[in-house]
């Protein structure tokens, strides 16, 4: 059984039971902490933003691992429009004699006005040195050439951006569906597609 | 952390000459004391105005509030000034086995090993380089330290000096810019290519490798020049704190390579601000290796100002014991189509304690530009640790910002395979190590790629310390 958690303000967690967490962020602006305290526990933080307007999103994470064998993913991603402005820090800690733990940490965004802004802070702190971990950040624009297939098949820019932005949030809900099934992340998803899709009509 | 008191440990294979100096200032730090070096330089009164305004803003700005601790500074006790001795010249046989050891095992010349020791008659290494000089000379390149550039070429230094690093960015750029002695300074002309890497100790009646160098080098258009600094042999300083400053100005389509091999004692804070500007389609390089010192603090940076202009950082950093490499690197993209890859490698064994800090800044208008940043941290034990601080600002939208980092310890089926081919562990390790920071290693030039290697088998195995 997946703990599942709605995180709407700022709150620690410290898992001090064996099992599968987790959390959800949908434009969520606060901190979010996670400590890992039991060997055989994991904790996935997910997250959707979807910027519109003057939008500000102040979004502090934190992995905390104070035992071995601990396992944490994050997975972040952002679609920002107009004057939105996203600003993230997260960090991994692994704390001394937490080994063979695993830490994840991937935030990836879209900029798709010229008048947004997107600041990320990946941080790492690494005591143990028997651990598997990474992260990474990408900041980018759509990709052209795919916007330029879609386009030769037919799709207006409009439509073309609508469908690559829903693929590039979609891959949260994927991962997710993996761990919280699909009856819970359906509803999850759908409220994000629509809000999406109310963005790009607005546009 | 650290202590004044760990800090006064007899550094065991450094070496220290026991000189008499010409002429030093008071320790501690006063608006006396800066008068008093510039006058001892003979220096214009716009340099004397510099340096009195620059210790101005030093008493001003704090300490930095992050990063590792500073506070076993002491600034009232560091002498700011030291004019060497004419008469510098020791004997090879005087020197204490250890370093002599060090040196030879590292495999440094004969000629090179008793200039870095300090030994060598000056005259006896005017007459080594004396060919190389006459070939700079021809092709208009000015290669001097600055003392002397300030002496004789006061409208170019004027021009560009403090201009990118400006004594109020940061305290240690207010000190350097206080008190100041020598360091180098490079003019290379339009389209000119300086085929041989320029080093530090080509130059001739220099000042030593001081505690507040300033190097400033500038590159006209479509030239190239590399610079060497620094060197793989243990360099043994008396004072605890090296702040240096270097501004390096890459014009259109120009393209300058800084390599830094810095290996101080383990008594040295090493706080040093590297900024360069890259204009249109210049090529910005920096290689900044750090192997020494207690602390480390060297964020090597680039301003892209130009179109197309492309900058790259390699940096390795190696930490051992009680040390701390706190380092990384800054791409600041204010043009389009420009780009920037930031490589860094770090290695922590025995405790210590390597930090990657970055930033990387595009502002609005860089159209199409694009930036990679990859981080990988090796943990040789339990006791070590790494941290990654990176900081991504991204203003335009038509940009790629990729950063990505690992962290990783020596694996046991690495290891285990080296041992069914007959490899010991510790050279297996070694082996690891030096695979890992070969990325690096390979891009600077190979006599000193080579000692780097061999410096590292020794700390690796304990020999050195």
């Amino acid at each position: 059984m997946v703990n599942f958690f709605k995180i709407e303000k700022d709150e620690e967690f410290v898992i001090k039971k064996r099992g599968e967490y987790l959390f959800f962020l949908d434009n969520f602006s606060g901190s979010l902490k996670v400590v890992l305290n039991h060997p055989e526990s994991s904790a996935f933080i997910f997250g959707v933003y979807i910027g519109t307007t003057d939008n500000e999103f102040k979004l502090n994470t934190y992995q905390i691992h104070k035992i071995e064998k601990s396992f944490s993913n994050l997975l972040i991603k952002g679609v920002f429009f107009d004057k939105s402005r996203f600003f993230y820090k997260g960090l991994i800690r692994i704390e001394k004699g937490a080994d063979k733990s695993h830490a994840y940490q991937k935030n990836q965004n879209l900029m798709l006005s010229n008048t947004c802004f997107v600041e990320s802070n990946p941080y790492l702190e690494i005591l143990a040195n028997d651990v598997f971990c990474t992260h990474g950040a990408t900041t980018s624009y759509l990709d052209k050439e795919q916007m330029f297939y879609l386009k030769t098949r037919g799709l207006n820019e409009k439509e073309a951006t609508s469908l690559l932005v829903e693929g590039f949030l979609f891959d949260v809900f994927d991962q997710m569906e993996r761990i919280l099934g699909k009856n819970k992340t359906e509803p999850l998803y759908k409220e994000t597609k629509e809000k999406l899709l109310l963005t790009l009509k607005s546009l | 952390m650290m202590n004044s008191k760990k800090l006064k440990f007899e550094y065991k294979y450094g070496f220290r000459v026991d000189h008499k100096p010409f002429y030093t200032t008071k320790p501690g730090i006063s608006k006396k004391v800066v008068q008093e070096i510039s006058w001892l330089k003979e220096e214009p009164k716009w340099m004397r105005d510099f340096r009195l305004k620059s210790y101005e803003i030093f008493k001003r700005k704090e300490m930095p509030g992050w990063g590792p601790d500073l506070s076993t500074i002491k600034f009232d006790e560091i002498t700011y000034y030291i004019k060497p001795t004419e008469d510098r010249a020791k004997i090879w046989e005087e020197l204490p086995p250890e370093i002599k050891k060090t040196y030879d095992l590292i495999g440094i010349p004969e000629a090179e090993k008793k200039f870095l020791a300090g030994v060598t008659a000056q005259f006896e290494s005017e007459v080594v380089y004396e060919s190389i000089r006459k070939d700079l000379e021809k092709q208009g390149v000015i290669f001097c330290d600055m003392d002397t550039a300030v002496r004789k070429y006061p409208e170019i230094v004027k021009e560009y000096f403090g201009k990118l690093v400006p004594p109020a960015d940061n305290k240690f750029a207010a000190l350097n810019s206080a008190v100041w002695s020598g360091g180098s300074f490079i003019y290379v002309p339009k389209g000119v290519k300086v085929n041989l890497p320029l080093q530090a100790y080509f130059r001739i009646n220099a000042e030593r490798m001081g505690q507040f160098e300033r190097t400033l080098i500038i590159a006209e258009e479509g030239s190239y020049v590399h610079y060497v600094e620094g060197c793989t042999a243990p360099i043994y300083s008396t004072n605890s704190l090296h702040a240096a400053v270097v501004e390096i100005f890459v014009k259109k389509g120009a393209r300058v390579r800084y390599t830094t091999i810095q290996n101080w004692s383990k008594n040295v804070f090493n706080l040093v601000t590297k900024r360069s500007k890259a204009e249109e389609e210049a090529i910005m390089e920096w290689v900044d290796c750090n192997i020494g010192s207690a602390v480390t603090m060297k964020y090597p940076s680039v301003l892209l100002v130009g179109k197309r202009a492309r900058a790259e950082t390699l940096s390795l950093a190696y930490s051992h014991g009680k040390q701390v490499q706190d380092s990384g690197a800054k791409m600041i993209h204010l043009a389009p189509e420009t780009s920037s890859r930031v490589i860094s490698k770090s290695v922590a064994g025995n405790g210590g304690r390597t930090s990657f800090r970055g930033l990387i800044q595009v502002a609005r208008g860089a159209k199409n530009s694009s930036v990679y940043v990859s981080c990988d941290a090796l943990l040789l034990d339990k006791k070590s640790r790494s941290d990654t601080y990176p900081t991504m600002k991204i203003f335009e939208n038509s940009t790629q910002v990729q950063h990505e980092a690992t962290v990783e310890r020596i694996g046991e089926d690495k290891l285990f395979y080296f041992n069914c081919r007959g490899i010991k562990k510790e050279d297996a390790e070694s082996l690891l190590v030096n695979g890992f920071i070969a990325p690096i290693s390979k891009e600077i030039p190979l006599e000193y790629a080579i000692e780097l290697n061999r410096l590292i088998n020794l700390k690796m195995t304990g020999t050195v310390g």
